[in-house]
């Protein structure tokens, strides 16, 4: 229990080290903005004077610590400034955008979850027959493909049946539950196969493994039958490192959503953020850094303290 | 046996054997994964002399054209030849990753052997301070950076080699942390040579598979990273053009079905990550894996 409270107490110091340097980086990304914050405010045809009053009024002409004081005291308090484009306050617009992400993660996950399941056991069942290597090419073809080229082809492949982008029919105003589904299912599809392709190889191996083993054979001996023998002695044993991975997993498909975002024109967060870079929004760009950068090392950190608690083996790792 | 020969010669030896395959061996390992590479790198660079066309050539009277035997795989938006736009985007991706690449191999290299080699707290600093450069998401840091600067290629090569070095720094310094207490490093030291000389002697030699593995994958990250910016808009420029900036200008024409100027830049960003792949895997795990 020792080892285990230990071992939070590093992950939780490590996760703060993590949180500091990303607030470090985005203050330093303030202020490398070009022209400063005046002209990122007033725009580039700026009057000197103006700039010396609006550098005067933000506090932008004390000394670089305070600044960086300033802008954690502001950050703890919630508020990251008003987006220049939207003329919204920052913190509302991404809580906003990071629900509809958060919907597209999750459905994401789910269908990864479920192809990674149908896949590594078909293929480890089938290891070394020509269906098993079949599966196998398959999940290396889509393990090459970034996030952004399978959306890209299956947006393609779907045209017509599917739409392919926004989170609904724009014609209607109250569009119905089913409609946002079918815009749903292809961005969350692609998450699903990228999910798939990282994980059903390691499964399919861990059960071909598993069923080598002698205890295998004494199960069938015992007169137990195939899928018995794989459903409650092979599973367990092959999934435990699974969600490991799974966890591992977790930043990679953050990075490759917002790829696949913006090949959907889904609303998410990764879509606000890749806007607000092509159009130098610099609040919006920052407020996203954080928050998306916020939720990858908690998403981690919250990954390892489960993975502590099913697999106590990785407190002496 | 310690009798017949000198102590450590034997030992040394082997270590030497262990340390460096010959290079026939690692020829043979790498031809079959870079024969896709050489196909790429040849119909990137080498293509251009043999379809002479201009990828910026505007033709206003063939926009948007599918495949035909004046252009195999038909125009883009502004009429410009596809395939030769595939040729530069080529030239350029691979070029820029290529140089991204060895500025994160240099990087982390150069870190991991510092944590590896120095003393107890730096090294531990070191590596605390790895950690939280690694929990950080890779591919929101590159877009914040990439909105902020110029997007010229040394400044892109520059950024993505910035980011993408830390996994290597961790490898190379577990490597080196437990390569300094072997004998060769020790009877190096009471010869009396310096830290940076055993380092680049010594150390480097000894990991020269683990490091030509990393130098391989370092190469298929950074043409992700590279693919996924200008995907995104956001790294090399028109006119200039690259794999993913070809793919993202396709998906916005998605609507028209010019699945032309989807499919192929597609296909070609696959094939690289590919080849780069299953070239580290066949040096990690010799040829039969590949």
């Amino acid at each position: 229990m020792r080892a285990a409270c230990g071992r939070m107490a590093a992950r939780g110091a490590e996760a703060a080290a993590s949180i500091i340097l990303l607030v470090t980086l985005t203050f330093v990304l303030a202020h490398a903005s070009p022209g400063g914050p005046a002209y990122a405010i007033m725009g580039l045809k700026v009057r000197p004077d103006t700039v010396a009053a609006v550098d005067h009024q933000i506090g932008a002409d004390t000394a670089l610590w305070l600044q960086y004081l300033t802008w954690w005291k502001h950050l703890l308090q919630g508020s990251l400034g008003t987006s220049y484009l939207l003329n919204q306050p920052v913190t509302g617009l991404l809580l906003g955008y990071a629900g509809r992400s958060l919907l597209l993660q999750v459905s994401g996950l789910g269908l990864g979850v479920i192809l990674t399941l149908a896949g590594g056991i078909a293929h480890g069942k089938f290891y070394d027959t020509r269906f098993g290597r079949l599966l196998g090419a398959i999940e290396i073809m889509f393990y090459a493909m970034p996030g952004f080229v399978i959306g890209t082809f299956l947006a393609l492949l779907c045209a017509g049946l599917l739409p392919s982008s926004g989170i609904a029919d724009l014609h209607h105003a109250a569009p119905s539950l089913a409609d946002r589904l079918r815009h749903l299912l292809l961005p969350a599809l692609s998450l699903g196969l990228m999910t798939y392709s990282g994980l059903a190889r390691y499964l399919a191996e861990g059960i071909a493994a598993e069923l080598r083993l002698p205890y295998t054979r004494t199960a069938l001996a015992k007169g137990l039958g195939p899928w018995a023998i794989l459903s409650r002695h092979v599973l367990p044993n092959a999934l435990r490192p699974l969600i490991t991975l799974l966890g591992l997993s977790l930043p990679a498909l953050a990075a490759g959503s917002v790829a696949i975002e913006s090949v959907f024109a889904y609303p998410g967060l990764g879509w606000l953020l890749w806007r607000s870079a092509l159009s130098h929004d610099y609040p919006l760009l920052i407020g996203g850094v954080l928050l998306t950068g916020l939720a990858t090392i908690l998403g981690n950190l919250a990954a390892d303290m489960v993975n502590t608690i099913l697999d106590p083996r990785r407190l002496y790792a | 046996m310690p009798d017949i020969l000198p102590a450590g010669t034997l030992h040394d030896a082997a270590i030497l054997a262990e340390a460096r395959p010959p290079a026939a061996r690692v020829l043979l390992d790498l031809w079959r994964p870079l024969r896709a590479l050489a196909a790429l790198l040849c119909f990137s660079f080498l293509g251009p002399f043999a379809w002479r066309q201009d990828f910026s050539h505007i033709d206003a009277r063939a926009v948007l054209s599918a495949p035909s035997w004046a252009h195999p795989l038909g125009t883009d938006v502004l009429g410009r030849d596809e395939l030769a736009r595939l040729m530069q985007g080529g030239a350029t991706t691979l070029s820029v990753a290529a140089a991204a690449a060895a500025v994160a191999f240099v990087l982390g290299l150069t870190y991991g052997l510092c944590a590896g080699l120095g003393n107890a707290w730096l090294d531990r600093a070191l590596m605390r301070l790895l950690d939280a450069v690694l929990a950080l998401p890779s591919l929101v840091v590159l877009i914040c950076f990439s909105a902020l600067m110029q997007a010229n290629d040394t400044a892109m090569a520059l950024l993505i080699g910035l980011v993408a070095w830390p996994p290597l720094a961790r490898l190379v310094r577990n490597e080196a942390a437990a390569l300094r207490h072997r004998d060769f490093i020790l009877s190096a030291q009471q010869l009396g040579a310096g830290p940076a000389y055993i380092a680049i002697h010594h150390i480097c030699p000894a990991m020269g598979r683990l490091l030509a593995v990393n130098a391989t994958f370092l190469v298929a990250d950074a043409i992700l990273s590279l693919t996924s910016l200008s995907f995104l808009g956001l790294a090399i420029q028109p006119p200039r053009t690259s794999w993913g900036q070809l793919l993202g200008e396709g998906v916005e024409l998605l609507a028209l079905h010019a699945w032309w100027l989807v499919v192929p830049p597609g296909l070609l960003i696959t094939a690289s990550l590919f080849a780069a792949d299953s070239a580290g895997r066949a040096l990690l795990f010799g040829r039969k894996s590949a």
